[in-house]
């Protein structure tokens, strides 16, 4: 991201209801060299609100260079259903998204590969392997390619 | 219930009926044995008449013969013609024979006998005068022969001869007429017990008849009862199925849900207590570095601080403690989860070579078995149908916990041994190891619980997931053991378990 994207910066959606979470996974990401914005939502309706403007088309935030990091619990809706929505959308369907949970139930990651999300991580316990896993996700997105601007 | 009241009705319908079909056959049998005897009877009573008819006729035909040659006899001696004569020498010699038949039909009766004999006597002395006169008339001795003839002699025996017959021949007519009698009361008797036994058969089938067909009504009010019930009984346990594996999921749910969200904040803890930990060396490395430069500017060497040393050390030792609780809290939960995930896994059953299902087990454990110098002796096991994952982790996890609970003072034996019944498979596995207390045996069963010397890690889900697993194949388990001597496992599963037998688990 720091190479292709510093000229247009990233911005990274990050849906986490937990911020404890949130806090570790921004740390972390920051800690592998990520510099990109990062706009937090605690709950599944701000976030959507966001991402689909005022008039819920998605059309406020095409062609805007975003990625969605997603978990899978939220209070107020599922992440799942935030993935279909988005993935289902013209204007946000090419956004990349990561989604980031503790569930590592196979029927679960094979929904989410079926609805189009383009990553899939468990959270691991274990800090170590916490913290070693989001910095390797920063190394990733210091790599990736979101789709340009039209 | 009426199923309760209504066999015992149909016992005493059942128990009249087959008194009254007795009591119509006995009926019958006495009717029978009454008519032959009756049909007997007037055999008898035939014969006898027969015999009375041809006694009365020999009486009478005796007494017609003597009149005839009396008569003949008379005439020629009156008139001296021979032509009179002709009579006589044809009745004279009938008289004997027929004599002699009466007395043969008489025979075995004493007073019809001595009746015969005197008349036998009589009709000789009566021929004897007869041909001793028309002797005397054939000589010319005509007086003598009326002399012979004036004695009277002849006379009597003729009115003796008479009266025999007479008398006999009515009370021959008596005895018939009384033999009439009895035959006629015996018909009447046998037409009125004839009539009176087929009314009573005609009762009895009437109300067996009767009976049978209430009988059938009140068994099928039952029938329908029954099936009414049975339907209820269906749709009860459709429902209690139903609520069973609802609460059944919910159970599963919960479980997942509970070990699913709690490791949630756990994450925190850990990520945050390691954050810390982070922090306590950057703060404890300002503290020595601080205390470096007061003491250069005191003028000091620096010296080593033996209260910050042990304030890092308390540190260290929260965070250690805060770690280790939160690593066995993250195995419990996963154990949970683990457990919850195998009950919701679906079964496909199917025939199972028991036999190499342990061989491949064997297989797994075999380094250990022989880098312990211990032994696993698998014997003959009769085949089951079931899950084999299911069979599988079950004894994997048996042999396992027998290899890890191995006594020191003695190398491992441990022997897999099956046999079947009608319905049952009955697998043992038997080991020589440190055994559990008779205390424990209910314990170990249970969801990290642990039994004996706790020096061996793990968690205490195994036993419970081998039950959970054993019971959902419809199966149970039991455990012999004994503290310090070995333990053996019994694993009793359905011979043939499907999806369906047990649904609701």
């Amino acid at each position: 991201m720091n190479s292709k994207l510093s000229e247009q910066p990233v911005e990274i959606v990050m849906i986490e209801d937990d911020e404890g979470h949130a806090r570790l996974i921004e740390k972390n990401i920051r800690r592998a060299g990520v510099n990109n914005p990062i706009t937090p939502f605690t709950s599944g309706t701000a976030a959507v609100n966001y991402l689909f403007g005022a008039d819920g088309s998605g059309l406020s935030n095409k062609g805007k260079p975003l990625l969605i990091l997603l978990d899978l619990n939220l209070p107020d809706m599922t992440g799942v259903e935030i993935l279909s929505r988005v993935k289902t959308n013209e204007n946000l369907k090419r956004i990349p998204v990561v989604v980031l949970t503790t569930t590592d139930d196979a029927v679960e990651i094979q929904r989410c590969y079926d609805l189009g999300c383009n990553v899939y991580i468990t959270k691991p316990v274990n800090y170590d392997n916490f913290a070693h896993a989001i910095r390797q996700l920063g190394l990733f997105f210091s790599v990736i390619q979101v789709p340009a601007p039209e | 219930m009426p199923d309760k009241r209504q066999p015992a009705f149909d016992w005493t319908t059942l128990n009249l009926q087959a008194v009254l079909l007795a009591a119509g056959f006995i009926i019958m049998v006495l009717i029978s044995v009454f008519t032959v005897f009756v049909i007997d009877r007037a055999a008898e009573d035939d014969e006898n008449l027969a015999r009375t008819l041809a006694i009365q006729d020999r009486l009478t035909t005796t007494l017609l013969a003597l009149r005839r040659a009396e008569s003949g006899q008379r005439g020629y001696l009156l008139t001296q013609q021979e032509s009179y004569l002709q009579d006589y020498t044809a009745a004279s010699p009938r008289v004997m024979p027929i004599v002699e038949e009466l007395r043969d039909l008489v025979a075995g009766d004493m007073a019809l006998t001595r009746t015969a004999n005197r008349i036998k006597a009589l009709a000789r002395i009566k021929l004897d005068e007869m041909a001793r006169t028309i002797d005397m008339q054939k000589a010319g001795d005509l007086p003598g022969a009326l002399t012979v003839l004036r004695t009277n002699e002849g006379r009597n025996v003729m009115e003796e001869v008479r009266t025999l017959v007479s008398q006999n021949i009515a009370e021959q007519a008596n005895v018939r007429a009384a033999r009439t009698e009895i035959s006629r009361r015996n018909n009447i008797v046998l037409l009125v017990l004839t009539l009176t036994g087929s009314a009573l058969i005609i009762l009895i089938g009437g109300t067996s008849i009767v009976l049978v067909q209430r009988n059938y009504r009140k068994a099928e009010i039952a029938r329908q009862e029954l099936a009414g019930t049975n339907n209820n009984l269906e749709r009860i346990v459709e429902f209690r199925t139903a609520d069973l594996t609802e609460a059944n999921n919910e159970i599963q749910r919960f479980a997942y849900i509970v070990s699913h969200d709690l490791r949630s904040p756990l994450v925190n803890i850990m990520g945050f207590t390691s954050e810390l930990e982070a922090l306590r060396q950057d703060i404890f490395a300002e503290v020595t570095r601080l205390n470096g430069e007061l003491a250069a500017l005191n003028g000091k060497a620096a010296e080593a601080d033996g209260k910050v040393d042990q304030l890092g050390a308390d540190f260290d030792e929260a965070i250690r403690f805060i770690k280790n609780s939160i690593g066995n809290m993250d195995r419990l939960i996963n154990a949970v989860l683990k457990l919850s995930r195998e009950g919701r896994r679906q079964f496909h059953p199917q025939t199972i070579d028991m036999q190499a299902l342990l061989g491949q087990i064997a297989g797994t454990v075999s380094h250990r078995v022989m880098e312990l110098q211990a032994s696993l002796d698998v014997e003959a096991l009769p085949p089951v149908q079931s899950d084999p994952l299911a069979l599988e982790q079950i004894f994997a996890n048996l042999i396992d916990n027998a290899i890890k609970y191995r006594r020191t003072d003695e190398p491992l034996r441990i022997k897999v041994r099956g046999r079947a019944n009608s319905t049952q498979a009955i697998y043992d596995v038997e080991d020589n190891g440190r055994g559990i207390d008779a205390g424990d045996h209910q314990r170990v069963f249970e969801l990290f619980r642990r039994s004996g010397k706790q020096d061996r890690p793990g968690e205490g889900i195994g036993l419970a997931h081998v039950r959970a697993l054993v019971r959902r194949l419809g199966g149970t388990m039991e455990l012999k053991s004994e503290l310090g001597k070995g333990s053996t496992f019994t694993v009793i599963l359905p011979l043939r378990w499907s999806v369906n037998a047990r649904s609701a688990a």
